[in-house]
């Protein structure tokens, strides 16, 4: 394949990209970005970007460690199951985890008691798009974890570092871009999160349902500054996650 | 001292070894590729389970059975060196050589041992810009700098060119005798294990076959298949005095092993076993020469033999001397009587 068609596919990838660049109006950018409570749904985002990851940190990378160094029994059916929640889509996600989280389920009491719900609250948003990231994580995960040579944790535990020991300055360095870049896609993923979001959580608004909202109200022009807002705070974490990963290889080539 | 009495499964058979090193003292584990050189290893370094035995150093027991106690591997303060140094890609070269715990990565006795190895303008690199030499010399002087109480050495330079291997195994050789530390080499070509050890024990199918100095194995070995290890590439069967002893061991069917270079030209009966031959092919080996010989019927009479000058076969005949050949019994068993004066082959039965 020459460079003119690779050029050709790729400005063709791009080109939503290239659309909303060029039919954004100055005029409707001020108007939409000014108006009272218009950035809202960017902080109540960007809040539950941050704990989606936190949780997806927590708990999906011991998982993904313990699926890349076949620490389960049956490892396939294990795999099988986080590509389950891969191909499921976010809408029927959405609808399916009113019968696991909604008002009328043992969990849905349970957090009654504690005064909490997970329909159309905080909450819910984060449940929805750790629900809709959360694969992507693991998959990826699970890949920089296997990338790490176990011979190089053999020889650190044989050196006289205990595993824990081993993980924290062994297995993480060297699976840290990895990791990074598989937390930057999920980042965007948990940013740009629909269609479970707009089931179980429809309120508090984040930047998808904003974009979605104004363009059921007001149409295309004023939806599409929240679109170029979106993109504006999707992308810098990707974005910071791949020049890293390139560093830390530059790095280790001396 | 490491004592090592091992039992570990494999999926194909038992590997049953047991072996002891002093401090200072350098063993040599030869024998074929699987044989479960490694697995002894890896055994002693807990990378395994064992099914039976006991591993202990200087006193401290690092794994038995009975009573069930195995130390992990991060206390059992036994290096491991592998073909692949497997220095942290992440870490300079100073980083590498301190990474134990116990090392001081900013102190003398790192600077020192770095000059020692050579790499002392090295410290800052990065792995990735070293020649797999000097990756080697990192990889030694980390577990040098760990203190390691044993030293494990997996064919550790079986990638590298002769001189290179050499001069690396010349080094480990001069700081095991100086830290007085117990060492065992794993190899699978004798001119290595040779060059390292004191001491050499033969490993095949899992069991150890014969322990000895290298010179006695290579010269005495306990049996057919210890011979075939280390290199004797012809058997043949033995007439004459030697005959007659087996006759009275119980049954014909003794064979003298003969090794490539323990032949000389021409007949020397008071040396050994004179063969004499069709010469099938000759070629240049070495500064020597290598000929084929045919000194009988069967398939085990063909022997190579190298020689310092090229053969003369006169109407393609060809008559050597192997030095002093061990005999074995049908069984495969060594005999214990040589059988100096013997002569075999086409016409001289």
């Amino acid at each position: 394949m020459s460079v003119a068609g690779a050029a050709v596919i790729w400005i063709a990838l791009l080109g939503p990209v290239i659309a909303l660049l060029t039919h954004l109006q100055g005029s409707a950018i001020a108007s939409s970005l000014t108006a009272p409570g218009a950035l809202d749904p960017l902080v109540t985002s960007v809040e539950a970007g941050v704990v989606t990851l936190a949780v997806l940190l927590l708990v999906c990378t011991p998982l993904a460690w313990m699926l890349a160094r076949g620490r389960l029994p049956f490892p396939r059916v294990w795999e099988a199951g986080v590509l389950c929640a891969l191909l499921l889509p976010p809408l029927v996600v959405g609808l399916l985890l009113i019968f696991l989280v909604g008002p009328y389920t043992p969990v849905g009491e349970l957090l009654g008691h504690l005064h909490l719900s997970a329909t159309n609250t905080f909450l819910a948003l984060v449940i929805a798009e750790v629900y809709e990231s959360a694969p992507y994580y693991v998959l990826g995960a699970q890949a920089a974890f296997a990338g790490v040579d176990p011979r190089l944790e053999q020889q650190a535990g044989l050196l006289g570092d205990r595993p824990r020991r081993v993980f924290r300055r062994v297995t993480m360095p060297l699976a840290a871009p990895g990791l990074a870049m598989s937390l930057a896609i999920a980042w965007a993923r948990a940013m740009g999160a629909f269609g479970a979001v707009i089931i179980i959580a429809y309120h508090p608004f984040g930047i998808p349902l904003q974009i979605f909202t104004t363009l059921q109200a007001t149409g295309l022009a004023s939806a599409l500054p929240f679109a170029l807002v979106l993109l504006v705070v999707a992308l810098p974490l990707p974005l910071a996650a791949y020049t890293w990963s390139a560093r830390a290889g530059r790095r280790r080539r001396g | 001292m490491l004592d090592a009495d091992v039992e570990v499964d494999r999926r194909e058979f038992t590997v049953r070894a047991a072996l002891t090193v002093a401090p200072g003292e350098r063993l040599a584990l030869f024998g074929p590729s699987g044989a479960g050189k490694t697995t002894v290893l890896e055994a002693i370094a807990g990378l395994v389970p064992l099914r039976r035995g006991h591993v202990t150093l200087h006193g401290r027991v690092l794994t038995s059975t009975t009573p069930a106690r195995a130390l992990p591997p991060w206390q059992r303060r036994v290096g491991l060196l592998r073909q692949d140094p497997g220095l942290f890609p992440h870490m300079s070269v100073r980083d590498n050589l301190g990474y134990a715990p116990t090392a001081d990565r900013h102190g003398a006795e790192l600077e020192e041992l770095a000059a020692m190895l050579g790499i002392g303008g090295l410290l800052p690199a990065m792995p990735a810009r070293l020649s797999g030499g000097q990756q080697h010399r990192v990889a030694l002087g980390r577990l040098l700098l760990a203190h390691c109480d044993a030293l494990l050495l997996d064919e550790p330079y079986s990638g590298l060119d002769t001189a290179l291997r050499r001069s690396l195994t010349e080094l480990v050789v001069r700081l095991t005798g100086d830290r007085q530390v117990p060492a065992i080499l794993v190899a699978h070509e004798l001119p290595d294990a040779q060059a390292f050890a004191g001491r050499l024990a033969v490993l095949d199918a899992g069991a150890v076959l014969q322990t000895g100095t290298p010179h006695e194995v290579v010269l005495r070995p306990a049996s057919r298949r210890v011979a075939e290890l280390v290199g004797y590439l012809g058997f043949v069967p033995v007439n004459g005095p030697g005959a007659a002893a087996a006759d009275r061991i119980g049954g014909t069917g003794v064979v003298a092993g003969v090794h490539p270079d323990r032949v000389i030209a021409g007949e020397h009966p008071g040396r050994g076993v004179v063969l004499a031959g069709t010469m099938t092919g000759c070629r240049p080996s070495g500064a020597g020469w290598e000929a084929d010989l045919r000194v009988g019927e069967s398939e085990e009479s063909a022997i190579v033999c190298r020689l310092a000058d090229r053969p003369e076969a006169a109407g393609g005949r060809l008559a050597v001397t192997a030095l002093d050949p061990p005999c074995f019994g049908p069984d495969g068993t060594a005999l214990a009587s040589r059988a100096p004066g013997m002569t075999t082959g086409m016409g001289r039965a």
